[in-house]
């Protein structure tokens, strides 16, 4: 493997300093002179005409500038479907009806937050109520009341997934098995609320607008729409992010409003969430109800696999129809699976909706595949992990028409989990038991249904007469690290310190196009538009190198250790401070630049690579309580070139936190539409003493898509810890489990059905 | 949704006289007193109360106390901190018990500034302090203008989020006697997560003969089980005068768990949290027997 100066160091964040001491600057922290507060009246229910709004007592309170409903909105709807529009189905403040308990109706700016609040109670909203759907069953019966009109049966989108011969492959099964699940909705729970601050010059007819956010490019794109406004006459600037998770790849009502609002009143308006409005109405891990069959052979090779599911899609569609699709395939990774069958339904309901939060998919569908799994295991007497390593794909696997794995390190992980697991758990005591989950993830996504002109990816560098490096890119850190690994892959390729680079991210005007961050994408696409754009100065140097040099054209020139120099004669070489004046006086006095881009092409339809491995996790079951210890938990990783292995931990440590959530605590509860716990008292959190140990391990591979070989490390771990949680505590217990959130009384309860079983089959000496 | 507190007249107090001074005053208002503000503000941004006046007695450092001896036995100030009664060596040598709970009570953040008094004045059925209180028989001061009471710990808590303060009065103090020779004490609570809310707390205090055979006294106190934390007396006359075996405290235990009401919730059921009451005697009890037996 190739030895680099700064790739694959362990690298603090480069925004690290800011951050701790509180200098860094988020949305939430912004102001602006003159600015007003915004605040959005919300439906209290879940479905319903809006007859009359009338704002004349609200507007007599002073201290408000502006109020307005539906009717006084330029009324673009809008989506990130947008190559689909009747997906574009979102918009600033209903106008006809509410399709679920938070839909915004109004909205207000005023001088002060505490007015603004005041000022919402005195709008008056005449309702008349609608039967609703909650449900994805009841939503596709014919009778169900209809979420948007256009959409016969509640049904949002569909997803089919089919290769081989799925019945012949049953057919030829030994063993097959069918279980179903419901899965419970989980919030991404993002430190940082939805919030956005908005600023229109009504001289120029521009706006700017300040948002937490995972992709700025996705807001401009939205408020366009929205707004009816071009492009270019907005900017979106995305500050430091108090975290993403998945919730924030949607434009929301608050920074639609806020720019209505600052359009209207000439001055920049601010909209901040409370925490209740952003469990209430901000996107959710779907709820969803699934259906597994598989058929194995005798041995433990899977022939066919089928799947459904039925997704509780909610209100709008979010990202949630890629999901639907990402359900369908990655609950198939990273397993050779001859014959495939899947189809997944999103429905409309009256419910806030459901959407891509991290793991994007994966975290339903690897909790019901890999519990069905173990079960399937168990019955055929084959251990657990090698039922893994027996259907593991290897390199060059491919699932036709879908995705291929060029690096793939998913057997090599399984070896190493087999020899470590021996180490490191050599006996289990009483009611213990070790739960495993093999697992991999894309590195960005090949889905253009944002309908995008631009690449996929692009970044500018512009080196400077004293070396230093400005990076422009509209690449978002949404505290991932991405300006972290973004500077290292800079500074490597050009030779140079982390310390010469300036970040310039996430602003709309300043940068070119990126996606943002979802699906693992940065690393791998921002990265190889980094690395593209930094060769090409590096290039110019060369060539200024070689002039000077003088020597034979056969020579290869490196960039190491700020100079450029023969790579066989590391002695001849040029400062690399020195070239790059000479390379400007060259250029005509002009800085270095160059633009890099990336856009995935002929690599199947999901994504360019996978980050995959196995976990393992032990945890003992308190028989009485029901309570589920996690004692510790082992990953065996391919991330390929690991870029930052201290940014790579801290992703998989976060994946596990909030994986384990899922399988844990987490959930969503509604009555009537209504969600039950909206604030952190009701809504359980794993606190940090309620973590275990994590040993991570890697095995790098070189992924050639992606720079220095780098690929997926962020959500890849996300998925496998619920249904490790789970399959410990059926290998202790035998407790079967068809839902996530082991809360103790349901633990309880599966292992009392266990129990009853044990006896029942001893009984009939089975 | 709202989530912006309303407007209030905010009165601070520097000493218990000026406290009782205002709270005579606002008697009949709708007031709020403010130790550490670790329920009250988030009730008062969820609007689940507006009261027009809030008397902050925070600055009542002459109540801010922890003292012991072995005649009157322990007090603790109305403004200690959940954070102090943690690390106080008094308690950890004296009543470990209390430190042992204190350890499970919320984030170190909220015990720095939630007080113990005001943990038990917010009166939420499941408040950690309330079942080692009354385990310990402790005894709570009640504070008004030129008058003041005492109440047993057992019998503070009347309902959710109600107690026997009346307007016009504070909690000043809890007492707690010295231990009897052969005690031994035990607290636990079971919540999925750690610091969270008890879905059942229990705590249990055993006395032991001259022998260290015979239970000679036995209380049984139980959080989150309840509108209030509840007192098993009828397990606990179950152990008195007996020799305590596992099965006897089983038995015990199924009592206790028979004297407990508790609600449904989102968390469990209250068949569950039932249950779950008993085991969590039948545990600290086997524990507070083999502190007993060491003490």
């Amino acid at each position: 493997m190739k030895e680099y100066s700064i790739i694959g160091k362990p690298t603090p964040n480069v925004d690290g300093p800011a951050k701790v001491t509180g200098e860094a600057a988020y949305t939430i922290d912004m102001t602006l002179p003159n600015m007003l507060y915004g605040k959005l009246l919300r439906s209290p229910y879940p479905h319903a005409n809006i007859l009359s709004i009338d704002t004349s007592k609200a507007e007599e309170l002073p201290g408000v500038k502006a109020i307005i409903t539906g009717k006084d909105t330029p009324g673009g709807k809008w989506g990130l479907w947008r190559r689909f529009r009747e997906l574009s189905d979102q918009q600033a403040l209903a106008t006809d009806k509410v399709r679920f308990i938070g839909d915004p109706v109004a909205a207000v700016a005023a001088t002060t937050e505490e007015i603004a609040e005041k000022a919402l109670d005195l709008i008056e909203v005449e309702y008349e109520p609608l039967p609703a759907v909650f449900d994805p069953i009841e939503a596709i019966k014919d009778d169900a009341p209809m979420v948007h009109e256009d959409f016969p049966s509640n049904i949002n989108a569909t997803r089919h997934i089919e290769w081989g011969d799925v019945d012949k492959g049953f057919a030829e099964a030994d063993y097959v098995r069918e279980d179903r699940f419901v899965l419970e909705a989980a919030h991404p729970c993002a430190m940082e609320v939805h919030n956005s601050l908005a600023s229109y010059d009504k001289g120029t007819g521009r706006l700017t607008v300040w948002t937490s956010t995972g992709s700025p490019y996705f807001v401009q794109q939205n408020l366009a729409e929205a707004l009816k406004l071009r492009e270019g006459d907005i900017r979106v600037i995305k500050p430091h992010v108090g975290g993403h998770y998945g919730g924030k790849n949607s434009t929301m009502p608050d920074a639609v409003n806020a720019a209505i609002l600052s359009m209207k009143t000439g001055r920049p308006v601010k909209i901040v969430y409370n925490r209740d409005e952003e469990f209430t109405t901000t996107e959710h891990r779907t709820a969803q109800n699934m259906a597994l069959k598989i058929g194995l052979k005798k041995d433990g090779t899977i022939v066919a696999f089928e799947v459904k599911t039925m997704t509780n899609g909610g209100a709008y569609t979010g990202l949630g129809a890629t999901t639907l699709y990402l359900t369908g395939t990655f609950i198939t990774m990273p397993y050779k699976i001859p014959n495939y069958r899947y189809d997944g339904v999103r429905t409309y309901t009256n419910i806030v909706w459901g959407t891509s939060i991290r793991g994007f998919g994966a975290v339903p569908a690897k909790y019901c595949s890999e519990t069905q799994l173990d079960r399937a295991a168990k019955d055929l007497g084959i251990d657990p992990l090698e039922i893994r390593r027996k259907n593991a794909v290897i390199p060059g696997y491919e699932a036709p028409g879908q995705y291929k794995f060029e690096s793939c390190g998913i057997q090599p992980c399984i070896e190493k989990m087999a020899v470590r697991v021996k180490e490191k758990w050599p006996k289990l005591e009483k009611d213990e038991g070790i739960g495993y989950c093999a697992f991999a993830y894309m590195s960005g996504g090949i889905f253009n249904w944002i309908d995008t002109p631009y690449a996929y990816s692009s970044a500018h560098v512009k080196v400077n007469w004293d070396g230093t490096v400005d990076l422009y890119s509209q690449a978002a850190d949404v505290g991932q690290g991405h300006n972290t690994v973004a500077a290292m892959i800079c500074a490597e390729e050009l030779g140079i310190g982390i310390e010469d680079i300036r970040l310039h991210m996430g602003d709309t005007a300043h940068a070119y196009t990126d996606l943002g961050a979802w699906g693992s994408r940065e690393t791998l696409m921002n990265g190889n538009a980094i690395k593209d754009a930094a060769a090409q100065v590096k290039q110019k140097l060369i060539d200024i190198a070689r002039l000077k040099l003088g020597e034979n054209i056969a020579y290869d020139l490196v960039a190491k250790n700020k100079r450029i120099f023969l790579e066989l004669r590391p002695e001849r070489g040029l400062s690399y401070y020195d070239l790059v004046k000479d390379a400007i006086r060259a250029n005509d006095g002009v800085p270095l630049t160059g633009t890099g881009h990336y856009t995935p092409h002929n690599k199947g339809m999901i994504s360019p690579a996978y980050g995959m491995g196995i976990m393992a996790m032990k945890a003992k079951v308190d028989r009485e309580t029901g309570h589920v210890t996690v004692q510790d938990v082992l990953v065996v990783h391919d991330s390929g070139q690991i870029i930052n292995p201290l940014g790579a931990r801290g992703q998989v440590e976060g994946s596990i936190h909030m994986g384990l959530g899922y399988g844990l605590c987490e959930e969503m509860p509604m009555d009537q539409g209504m969600l039950l716990n909206p604030e952190f008292v009701d809504y359980k959190i794993l606190r940090t003493r309620d973590m275990p140990e994590i040993e991570i391990l890697d095995v790098p591979t070189y992924e050639p898509n992606g720079p220095f070989g780098a690929k997926e490390a962020a959500e890849a771990t996300i998925a496998p810890a619920a249904p490790c949680v789970a399959n410990a505590v059926y290998q202790a217990t035998g407790a079967e489990f068809y839902s996530n959130v082991l809360k103790p009384e349901k633990v309880l309860k599966a292992i009392r059905e266990a129990e009853k079983k044990q006896k029942a089959s001893k009984a009939t000496g089975k | 949704m709202k989530t912006i507190v309303t407007d209030f007249e905010y009165l601070p107090a520097k000493t218990v006289e000026e406290a009782l001074e205002l709270l005579a005053q606002h008697k009949d208002d709708d007031y709020k007193i403010i130790a550490g503000g670790q329920s009250l503000n988030t009730a008062m941004k969820h609007r689940l109360i507006t009261p027009e006046y809030i008397i902050d007695i925070k600055g009542l450092s002459d109540l801010d106390y922890i003292t012991f001896d072995e005649k009157s036995g322990l007090r603790i100030g109305a403004l200690t901190t959940h954070r102090s009664l943690e690390k106080s060596p008094i308690i950890r040598d004296k009543y470990p018990v209390l430190a042992e709970m204190e350890e499970n009570v919320a984030s170190v953040e909220t015990r720095n500034w939630g007080t113990v008094v005001g943990d038990l004045c917010n009166a939420d059925p499941a408040v950690d302090p309330g079942p080692p209180l009354i385990a310990l028989d402790a005894k709570v001061t009640i504070a008004g203008k030129g008058e003041e009471r005492v109440v047993d710990a057992e019998e503070f808590a009347v309902d959710f989020f109600e107690t026997l303060v009346q307007p016009g009065e504070m909690v000043t103090e809890i007492q707690i006697p010295a231990l009897p020779p052969h005690s031994g004490v035990c607290f636990t609570k079971y919540s999925q997560i750690h610091g969270d809310y008890a879905l059942a707390s229990a705590a249990v205090l055993i006395t032991l003969d001259e022998s260290k055979k015979k239970c000679v006294n036995a209380r049984i106190g139980l959080g989150g089980v309840g509108n209030a934390p509840v007192r098993a007396k009828k397990a606990e006359e179950l152990l008195k005068g007996k020799e305590i075996t596992e099965d006897l405290l089983a038995q015990a235990a199924g009592v206790a768990s028979e004297e407990t009401s508790p609600i449904s919730g989102i968390e469990a059921s209250a068949e569950y949290k039932k249950d779950l009451a008993g085991t969590l005697v039948k545990r600290v009890g086997k524990e507070a027997l083999a502190r007993a037996q060491k003490a």
